[in-house]
């Protein structure tokens, strides 16, 4: 038998993707500051900037520092706030090319239920991204993530207020990233992205100071791969729901690492920082790569490196 | 023969580089083929150049000048990400995002205007000098360096008619002080186009703004995407800046403030809408 065009299609919980490339919060602004270099209409979705119960002025600058493979980054959730964001943004969305998906960021669990409640009503936004990982904020924003009754907590008060599918972002920052992962899984998560960015830190040795305005960040890009490879293999083991894979994916071999280390989905973030069409080039070149392996589609290849969780070899009666 | 189009949609540019140029240590000067770019480049308007190493960001480069279907990059090196492209043989490709942002308003009718530039910020206003010279403005550019090597391509602008008023931080040519320095002492201008280092730039603004001069400030600022997308590269308007994104005001030391991208709605600010 002769494939025809392998299917790249995807499904994170009801969420049905064309292409299985989500442009990662904050990375991609609304799509349309990036509609003149790349053709939405060939990635799967964008994961729309967090939002906030109240509006946000985001953090002093410098916000970027460019490091070896990477970036670091200190934003600090900088967004109108959900009020103004329901009456003057969602609209932008009506006639969208690709899913949207809308990411809630919050202070409180109570925070986090109110604009999940606030945008379960509105059919602009297709699923949503709980961010309970943002490293750059000074009260509580990562303590979510890092806790994972909180995390529970969290992601149970935003499924009550929604049918939408929810996506649990999850951070790097952490001893044991299942157990988080797995508190999700059980509190109603469709999904789980993997992961957020690793806090990082630069200093200018001319001043002596911090090179961020926040004094830490967050590091994405390619230094980060190898970490969040390792976290999607992990979490691919724990738990039954489907893992969108991000940290540093920049062309096809990084982005067949997480289908194989058990993604369902990619994120793409930094790497359009580097070429706005490097998401469609993967998408393109992921299809060419199963059209090669004769394989029908994409969910072929998820988790297909799984042989289970490394263990040294022991001596005989070590009961380390 | 049909009249050409002049695209001015933002869009990614396939260029050739023609001539590679070090003006002076580690200052480069890349002439590329743009027809494109060429044609739609506005005054102060920049490009994100695509490493042809696919491994760093983009970086945000002024274009510097265009001639018919060329157009240039003049820029210091000053990491990896700038070293790359300082590499470019002639015959290489550089795929380069643009034209970008919103540069220099030229067409005023200011008769005396001062053009001050600190070291690399002379790559953004080359083009904006040109735009001014042609309709007939008498042009003074302020120029500082930290050392007369680094004063690259002054004649240029001696030749195109400016007046030079030259500064290094060692005295090796022109006066030993701030361009700054020099632009406060000089009779004042009326109207203002500048670009250099944040420092340089929050004094220029504050004498421009203290004899209410029109000035154009040209922010420096790290970037991410260069597009807009990723709100790395804010500054502070005052929330009546007609150029303030739509975006919830906050107070701030006392009055109305939105953060505005450098890259989207800038990077050329007036001085009297900024904030910072």
């Amino acid at each position: 038998m002769v494939n025809s065009t392998p299917s790249l299609a995807t499904k994170l919980g009801k969420l049905e993707l064309a292409y299985p490339t989500l442009m990662g919060s904050g990375c991609y602004g609304s799509g349309e500051e990036f509609a003149p270099f790349a053709d939405l209409s060939k990635i799967g979705g964008i994961v729309l900037k967090s939002v906030t119960r109240l509006p946000r002025l985001g953090n002093p600058t410098p916000r970027l520092v460019h490091t070896p493979a990477g970036m670091l980054n200190a934003i600090g959730l900088q967004n109108p706030g959900i009020e103004w964001y329901l009456e003057r943004e969602l609209h932008k969305y009506k006639d969208r090319p690709c899913r949207i998906v809308g990411s809630v960021a919050g202070f409180s669990i109570d925070d986090y239920a109110y604009v999940c409640e606030r945008l379960a009503g509105r059919d602009e936004i297709e699923a949503v991204e709980l961010n309970v990982s943002c490293p750059n904020v000074a009260r509580e924003g990562e303590t979510f993530g890092c806790d994972p009754d909180l995390t529970e907590r969290v992601v149970a008060a935003a499924r009550a207020t929604t049918d939408k599918p929810l996506i649990v972002k999850l951070s790097p920052n952490v001893t044991d990233i299942t157990a988080v992962a797995r508190q999700a899984e059980r509190a109603g998560a469709d999904a789980l992205a993997v992961v957020n960015t690793v806090r990082g830190m630069a200093i200018d040795v001319e001043s002596w100071r911090p090179r961020l305005g926040n004094i830490t960040g967050g590091l994405s890009g390619p230094a980060i791969r190898p970490i969040a490879v390792l976290a999607v293999y992990e979490v691919a083991q724990a738990v039954n729901i489907p893992i969108v894979g991000q940290g540093g994916i920049e062309n096809l071999t990084d982005a067949l690492e997480f289908f194989l280390a058990g993604a369902t989905a990619i994120s793409i973030g930094t790497a359009n920082f580097t070429d706005p069409r490097i998401p469609e080039r993967i998408a393109a070149e992921l299809q060419a790569y199963l059209a090669r392996r004769n394989l029908g589609s994409i969910s072929e290849i998820v988790g297909r490196a799984n042989v289970g969780i490394s263990t040294a070899y022991q001596y005989e009666g070590d009961e380390g | 023969m049909g009249m050409a189009l002049v695209d001015l949609h933002p869009r990614v540019h396939a260029t050739k580089v023609l001539e590679r140029c070090e003006l002076a240590h580690g200052v480069t000067l890349l002439t590329l083929h743009a027809p494109q770019l060429a044609s739609a480049v506005r005054p102060g308007q920049f490009v994100m150049a695509i490493p042809p190493s696919g491994e760093s960001a983009a970086t945000a480069l002024a274009v510097y000048d265009t001639s018919g279907k060329h157009a240039s990059i003049l820029f210091f090196v000053t990491g990896k990400r700038t070293r790359e492209l300082a590499g470019l043989a002639p015959g290489a490709r550089l795929d380069v995002v643009g034209a970008l942002g919103n540069g220099f308003d030229c067409a005023g009718n200011e008769r005396d205007v001062a053009i001050v530039a600190g070291g690399v910020g002379i790559a953004s206003v080359w083009l904006c000098a040109k735009a001014l010279l042609a309709r007939g403005a008498r042009v003074r550019l302020f120029y500082g360096a930290r050392t007369a090597e680094l004063l690259v391509e002054a004649q240029r602008f001696a030749d195109a008619g400016c007046e030079l008023i030259l500064t290094t931080d060692d005295g090796t040519r022109g006066e030993r002080e701030f361009v700054t320095d020099a632009l406060r002492r000089a009779a004042p201008p009326e109207a203002i186009f500048a670009c250099g280092p944040s420092p340089m730039l929050r004094c220029v603004g504050q004498i421009a703004n203290e004899r209410e001069i029109r000035a154009q400030l040209s922010l420096e600022e790290t970037f991410g995407c260069g597009v807009g997308g990723c709100w790395g590269c804010v500054v502070a308007l005052t929330a009546r800046s007609g150029r303030a994104p739509n975006f919830p005001p906050a107070q701030r030391g006392g009055s109305d403030v939105v953060y505005a991208r450098v890259c989207k709605e800038g990077p050329v600010f007036l001085a009297d809408e900024l904030r910072w």
